[in-house]
């Protein structure tokens, strides 16, 4: 009686709210999108108001915001900062670089699609995005937690397989674990 | 029971500072409940990653040490609700039991082999000499003045009086109040476990359920200090409210502080706690002696 | 008037001693000189130690494809007078090998790692780990004019579909202001 689907369902839906209420951003600001995260996070456009603060290590955050271009020498390390995250984890992907190349869609050495290379859950477009444009990606990623949609890292589990064939052929000298589940 | 209650409090009081330093910083803050959620959403991780026992129960020595002291502070005035263990020569006992929780948070952290952890961990511990000292003078001076070492006894003698040892031992306050800055790592003693300094020090390998289990235990023992102050120089408390607006006013004195301070280093830190406190604790000492 | 006194007097001392200096003037405080490439480590310490132009700024290469040669500027700067000097150099395409002059200012030795890392160019007694900018890459030089980013990229990257319709810049910019290319520029795209 206690783990039937209908108790599941009352414990996920108090989950929820707690994890959309309280999500903590990894400070970690991989491209140049990450000077648009001061003003959000201070006094004129508050994100504090959505339970946001920023977190100092991976083991604590449980929000990586990848803020633009990836070059493959920062991809290897953000995939061992990503790997090092407790689930559940979300990612968000800033800034039009992200989604299809953006400014350096002709350049040697970033990358062109992030979803290739981790699971993202949500885009947010511009280059660089508002703040505004940033809190309301905050609030659709908070949508997506209370719906239960947002499952990028059961994805990156189940797909590991391919998820690696894709960074390695990118990342040409992979010196990474390698997992068994 | 009294572990609820002090969670609870402590939880709520952690959010309203967010909220003062909001207000101060001219922008709005977070709701008052908004611990509640952080730490909820910490204890629903799925996935918990350890580095081996040591780390594991490193946690547990904070949480234990917050408990004990929990244990034998009277929260309150003689009702029959509240009733924790006294007995003789518990004050001394308490000093002791307050080191304890950061030396098993110093053992867990050895064990992650991160240096960000060790370096922090001698940083808290450096800190800890700092304050000790007038937290400590100012004790023995109370210890002197009214020849007990019990709490409860200082709290009969309160009553008995009416006045409140704050009035009457007034440079064992002013030492044990400029002490408690230290002990609560707000700005600017807040070396060792902020975010921006070696990636919060000793707590930068814990994530999930430990890291729930450190900041309950935070919650729970700076409840237990308060508690502390308000029945050795407030005198005490007969009911929740009376309680809470003594605890609240004591504890905003290191959050407003805080918020108009920079950090300091660790032996600028330990420069200051040598500096005027253990004056105050000097001059508590001889005018418990001599007067 | 001042400016114009101290010009002539580097123009002058500099052809005393280095015969196969040839000046240009640019500015009102900047100064050009091109000499032959193995005379470069002896008219930079001259500048730095006799004349006082203490400060190395800058050193940058130039990929001039057609004539088959890179060209490398120094370019140097004198906090008393308030005067730049530049001294251009050309080295042979095929087999670039310069001289190494981080005895005369430390840092050129980060100048002189990131030439070799993306022009190709080899310097003589360079010490320096491997990599510097670029990590595990097995490819040619990249910043010289030959090596054609868009394909390495179209064969390395998984592009998402949908940019099919992305103008060229340079063809754009012409159908806007009406300016209109030379000859050897039409040839290289970029």
């Amino acid at each position: 009686m206690i783990n039937d689907k209908n108790s599941q369902k009352i414990v996920d839906i108090i989950r929820n709210y707690a994890r959309k209420h309280s999500l903590w951003i990894l400070a970690y600001g991989t491209g140049c999108g990450a000077i648009e995260l001061p003003p959000t996070m201070t006094s004129r456009y508050d994100a504090e108001r959505l339970g946001v603060r920023g977190a100092a290590t991976p083991r604590q955050a449980d929000l990586l915001l990848i803020t633009g271009y990836l070059t493959t020498k920062s991809l290897k390390r953000v995939i061992r900062v990503y790997e090092q995250m407790q689930d559940p984890k979300y990612v968000i992907g800033f800034g039009s670089c992200t989604i299809n190349g953006g400014m350096y869609w002709d350049s040697y050495n970033t990358i062109k699609a992030l979803d290739r290379y981790l699971p993202v859950d949500v885009y947010i477009n511009g280059c660089m995005p508002r703040p505004e444009a940033v809190l309301s990606g905050f609030a659709k990623l908070q949508e997506l937690i209370q719906d239960g949609k947002a499952n990028g890292a059961k994805e990156y589990k189940e797909n590991l397989k391919w998820y690696r064939d894709n960074q390695k052929k990118v990342i040409t000298n992979w010196k990474m674990p390698e997992y068994n589940w | 029971m009294s572990f609820v209650l002090a969670f609870f409090v402590g939880i709520t009081y952690m959010g309203l500072s967010r909220i003062v330093t909001a207000r101060v910083q001219n922008r709005i803050g977070p709701p008052w409940y908004q611990n509640f959620f952080d730490v909820f959403k910490l204890f629903s991780k799925d996935t918990s990653i350890h580095h081996g026992i040591m780390h594991h129960m490193g946690p547990a020595f904070m949480m234990v040490t917050a408990v004990m002291s929990l244990l034998i502070i009277p929260i309150f005035n003689g009702g029959s609700f509240f009733t924790n263990l006294n007995f003789h020569g518990d004050l001394i006992f308490l000093i002791y039991i307050m080191v304890f929780g950061p030396l098993g948070m110093a053992l867990g952290a050895g064990q992650t082999g991160n240096p960000n952890s060790a370096i922090g961990v001698t940083r808290g511990l450096s800190q800890i000499v700092g304050f000790e000292i007038p937290w400590v003078m100012a004790l023995v001076a109370l210890m002197i003045q009214y020849k007990t070492t019990s709490i409860v006894d200082l709290m009969n003698i309160q009553a008995e009086t009416g006045k409140w040892l704050m009035f009457t031992s007034p440079f064992a306050f002013i030492a044990a109040v400029l002490a408690m800055l230290g002990m609560f790592r707000y700005a600017p003693f807040d070396i060792v476990g902020a975010p921006q300094e070696l990636a919060s020090g000793p707590m930068s390998e814990n994530g999930g359920k430990y890291l729930f289990v450190m900041m309950s235990s935070g919650a729970v023992f700076a409840f237990a200090k308060l508690t502390l102050y308000v029945d050795i120089f407030m005198g005490g408390a007969n009911n929740l409210i009376i309680l809470v607006v003594k605890t609240f006013i004591l504890y905003l004195i290191p959050v407003l502080y805080g918020i108009v301070s920079p950090r300091y280093r660790t032996e600028q830190s330990v420069r200051f706690f040598w500096g005027w406190p253990t004056l105050f604790g000097l001059l508590a000492i001889l005018q418990a002696a001599f007067l | 008037m001042m400016m114009e006194e101290i010009k002539t007097t580097i123009i002058d001392r500099i052809k005393l001693h280095f015969s196969d200096a040839v000046e240009k003037e640019f500015s009102y405080n900047r100064l050009d000189f091109s000499v032959k490439k193995e005379t470069v480590p002896s008219i930079l310490f001259y500048l730095k130690e006799e004349m006082g132009f203490k400060h190395l700024s800058h050193i940058s290469c130039v990929d001039w494809l057609e004539e088959g040669e890179f060209e490398m500027i120094f370019i140097l700067w004198s906090p008393e007078e308030k005067i730049k000097v530049f001294i251009h150099t050309r080295v042979d395409r095929s087999n670039p090998v310069m001289d190494n002059i981080d005895m005369i200012w430390r840092q050129a030795n980060t100048y002189e790692r990131e030439m070799k890392e993306m022009y190709g160019i080899q310097f003589t007694g360079l010490e320096a780990p491997e990599e510097f900018l670029l990590e595990d890459w097995n490819g040619p030089p990249p910043m010289r004019r030959d090596f054609d980013t868009e394909a390495y990229a179209a064969k390395t990257y998984w592009e998402r579909p949908g940019r099919e319709d992305a103008l060229d810049v340079r063809e754009t910019v012409e159908k806007r202001t009406g300016e209109v290319l030379p000859e050897f520029a039409k040839k290289y795209k970029r």
